[in-house]
Order: C-alpha cells, then structure tokens, then sequence
C-alpha cells in the first residue's frame, strides 16, 4: 500500500511537473525536466525494509509511467528506474540521506546514475542518441534540476510514509529521514 | 529473514528487471503502443490537459496581472519614442516631397526654353470647401512681374497675378480670369482655356472650340489638351489637362469642361517663366545653304 501510494504520487508528481516545468522562468533548465522518477526510484530503494521486490516493482510501474506519458519506448526507464533502484538499495547501509545538502547530492548522484544508465540503455537497444555534447549537456542540466527539486520530493515522499508508520516512533523517523 | 524467502526475493526482483527489457525489446520491434500503453495514455491525457490548462491559467494571470509592475514606464517610454519617430517620419516625408518637386522642377527647368525661376510655395488660400484659391510664392519685385507664366512639373498652373514686396501671387487657371490658347492634341482644334472659378473644384472650360461636320474630329471625353504657345506666355506643347465632360454645344462650338492636369493642392514648388517663349523659327523646315568661309562672296 506505501509503494503504491509512493507510486501514484510520484505519478501525479510527474504529470504536474510535465506541464508546469515549461512555464517556469528558469532559463537552459526548462528543457531538462528533473528525474522524477529517478527520485521515486532511489527513494523506494533507500527505504526498501526486508524485501527488495515491491521497491523493485514500484520503480518498474513508475518507470512504464514515465515511459507512456513521456513517449518514450515502453520498457526504457522502467528497466533504468529498476537498476537504479538496484544501486541506491546498495547504498543503503553505506550513507544517511539527511539534510537539504546531503539530499540535493544524492538526488544530483540518482540523477546522474539514471541519466547514464538511460544512455547505455539506448545505446544498446539502438534508440537514436544525439551527438556526445549535446547528451552530454543535457545530462549535467537534467542533474542541476533533479538536484534543486530532490529534497522537496523528498520531503513529499516521507510525508508519506509518516502517515504509513505504526507507532510514533516509526512517524518520527520516517520524517527525520532514519527509515528503515 | 529465511533463505527461502530470500531466494524468492531475489528471484521476484531479477524477474521485475528483466521484465521491462523484454517489454522494451518487443516495442522497439513493434514500433507502435500496445493497447495497454494506449489505454494508459487515454487516463493520462485528460490529466495532464488539466494541469497544463491550470498551469498556463495561472501562468497567464502572472504574466498578464501581476507581472506588469515595469510596463507603465517602459510604455511611457515606448509612447516618447513613438512620438518622435513619428515627428521624424512627418519631417523625412515633407523633405522627400520637396526633394522630389524640386526634382521635377529640375527636369521642367532643362526642357524649358526660356529663362526661369524656381519659387517655393509658402501659402495657398482655401475655398470653403477646401479648394485652393491661389498660391502664394516667396518671391517677390526683384524676380518676377506679373503676366509671368508660372508652371509645375506637370503642366501650367497660372500667371503672376500680383507681386508686392517680396512675395508674389499666382492666378491659378482654373481662376474665371486665367485665358491660356490650347490645342486638342488629336485634333487639332484650337480654344481658349477659361476658369470656371468655381469654389469645390478646379475645373475649366474652352471657349470657342469650333464644332467640326466631321464626328471624329470633335472633341471627346479623354482628349489632351496642349498649349497652343501662340499669343500666350506659356511655351507650346505644355499638356494643360484633359477632356473630362462634354457638355454640348450651340451649333458652332462645343462646349467642354476640363480637368486641370496639375494638382494646385499638392504643389509645393514651381517654376516661372522669366521672358516670353522665343517666337516659332520660320524658316525651320526649309534648307539654307550656308556661306563659304573662304573666298569671294557674292554681294
């Protein structure tokens, strides 16, 4: 029931900033649209409990979302999202996501994990890339922006999954960012 | 955590991985949505149309109301420039048009016989239904005299009627006074241009334009009407204006009226006629054997 809320807010999160992040004022980084679900990816696997298949599954059903509402070919970032899922869930044990400058460095570090992996991905399926610049170019944008949206999403995110917890001691953590 | 739901863990997630591979293999190959991605679209699409549509709202009230705090001095600013390119514009425009009458002036002036005087026109009288009356030129007693033909790149505008100081007065030909000899071009026929003096246009009339038997030979509608140069300070062949009415006749002469071709309202500059066009050569057309330049001549 969390991943699935998680997923469906992501979702909406998604579908809002589609249409709102060309309206913003902001310059080069209205054409690299955050990761998004990069975030709902590495989020679900950095606060994956015992079991790492629903934080899998939650990354693959977003990344088929992101897939049909952005036209991309269905498969592509549900496949990167779940790798990346696969990488923060590593990190787990490794790093404490805590505080607005360690947030906005892990969402700049999903962002890029996601963006590369994206790459490789079309690169091996095929799908037409642009010259290495320019990818290159809109890589480091597309980063920025994840990186300056991450820990509101974040902050969204364990809002969430405070309203999940059992006990006060679980809302607590769960919003100071200690979960699991 | 026992080994076996690990195992099922393990196998749920490779299987959740490879999954969107295979499902990204196989719409590369198909190349078109599937009915599942179609049916997704159509939940979404009304979604984000929603959005889209409350974003751009609010976009467009920002931009349209609020964003607006600059535009009161940036207008002012536009309407002071607008202003000024429009007093330049009106300045450029008035010069251009003098340049091109003094132009035409030019023109007249070197296919003038006679020696001449450009004038600047500096006022012009109205009618009550804002016809001009006369023209009023900046010369004065030490350039002109009266009975001096005054022209325009187009044709004959009038005579110096009077000159006082160091300006003078032009009567226009459409005045009742004015009495210039033309020539139908295509006939021949000869008349005297006379004003018609009338106060809500320039028009004149030709007296005396002999009625011919022949029906070609009488005037039309559409004919030009030259200067005849014969008894008149206007040099000869000067197109005057046209034929734009018939209006009868009383058995001997036709009775005409005609439009002026030069627009009294829009001349700015012209040109008068300092001395009388030289009289027609006689012997023009007739072959004259010149003298010897050396030797005896004959007495």
């Amino acid at each position: 029931m969390r991943t699935a809320t998680l997923v469906l807010v992501a979702y909406g999160l998604c579908v809002v900033l589609g249409a709102c992040w060309r309206l913003l004022p902001i310059g080069l980084l209205r054409d690299a649209v955050p990761e998004l679900g990069a975030l709902t990816a590495a989020y679900l696997g950095l606060t994956a409990r015992r079991d790492l298949s629903p934080a899998i599954g939650g990354s693959v059903v977003i990344g088929y979302l992101v897939d049909v509402v952005s036209g991309a070919p269905a498969g592509l970032a549900a496949f990167v999202l779940g790798v990346t899922c696969l990488v923060t869930r590593s990190a787990q044990q490794r790093i404490l996501v805590r505080g607005a400058a360690m947030t906005i460095g892990f969402s700049a570090f999903v962002a890029l994990v996601a963006s590369v992996l994206g790459l490789l991905v079309r690169g091996a399926a095929g799908i037409p890339v642009a010259s290495i610049v320019v990818e290159l170019q809109h890589l480091a944008l597309v980063t920025l922006a994840t990186a300056l949206i991450g820990p509101l999403v974040w902050r969204v995110f364990r809002r969430i999954d405070a309203a999940f917890a059992r006990t006060h001691r679980e809302r607590e953590a769960a919003l100071e960012g200690l979960m699991p | 955590m026992t080994l076996r739901r690990r195992l099922v863990d393990w196998s749920l997630t490779g299987l959740l991985i490879l999954v969107p591979a295979l499902v990204l293999r196989a719409s590369l190959q198909r190349g078109t949505p599937s009915a599942f991605d179609a049916a997704i679209l159509r939940i979404t699409a009304p979604l984000e149309a929603g959005v889209t549509w409350i974003a751009e709202g609010l976009g467009g009230l920002w931009s349209r109301y609020v964003a607006l705090i600059d535009i009161e001095a940036e207008n002012r600013e536009l309407r002071e420039d607008n202003d000024r390119l429009r007093k330049e514009l009106a300045e450029m425009t008035r010069r251009a048009y003098d340049v091109a009458a003094l132009e035409e002036l030019a023109v007249l002036k070197k296919h003038t016989p006679t020696d001449t005087i450009g004038a600047r026109v500096i006022a012009a009288p109205l009618s009550p239904q804002f016809r001009v009356l006369r023209l009023r030129l900046d010369r004065g007693q030490r350039d002109v005299q009266p009975n001096m033909a005054v022209i325009a790149g187009t044709g004959p505008v009038g005579k110096i009627d009077k000159v006082y100081g160091d300006y003078a007065d032009v009567m226009l030909v459409s005045d009742t006074r004015s009495k210039i000899e033309v020539v139908v071009k295509r006939t021949g026929a000869r008349g005297w241009l006379i004003g018609l003096g009338r106060t809500d246009s320039y028009a004149c009339t030709i007296s005396a334009l002999e009625l011919s038997p022949q029906a070609e030979q009488r005037a039309r509608a559409g004919d030009e009407l030259v200067t005849s140069g014969v008894g008149s300070v206007f040099p000869p062949g000067l197109v005057v204006g046209k034929i734009e009415s018939l209006l009868g006749d009383d058995g001997m002469f036709q009775k005409v009226e005609v439009r002026p071709a030069v627009d009294v309202s829009r001349v700015r500059a012209v040109m008068v006629l300092l001395a009388n066009p030289p009289p027609p050569d006689p012997d023009a057309k007739t072959k004259k054997k010149s003298e010897p330049a050396f030797g005896l001549r004959a007495l």
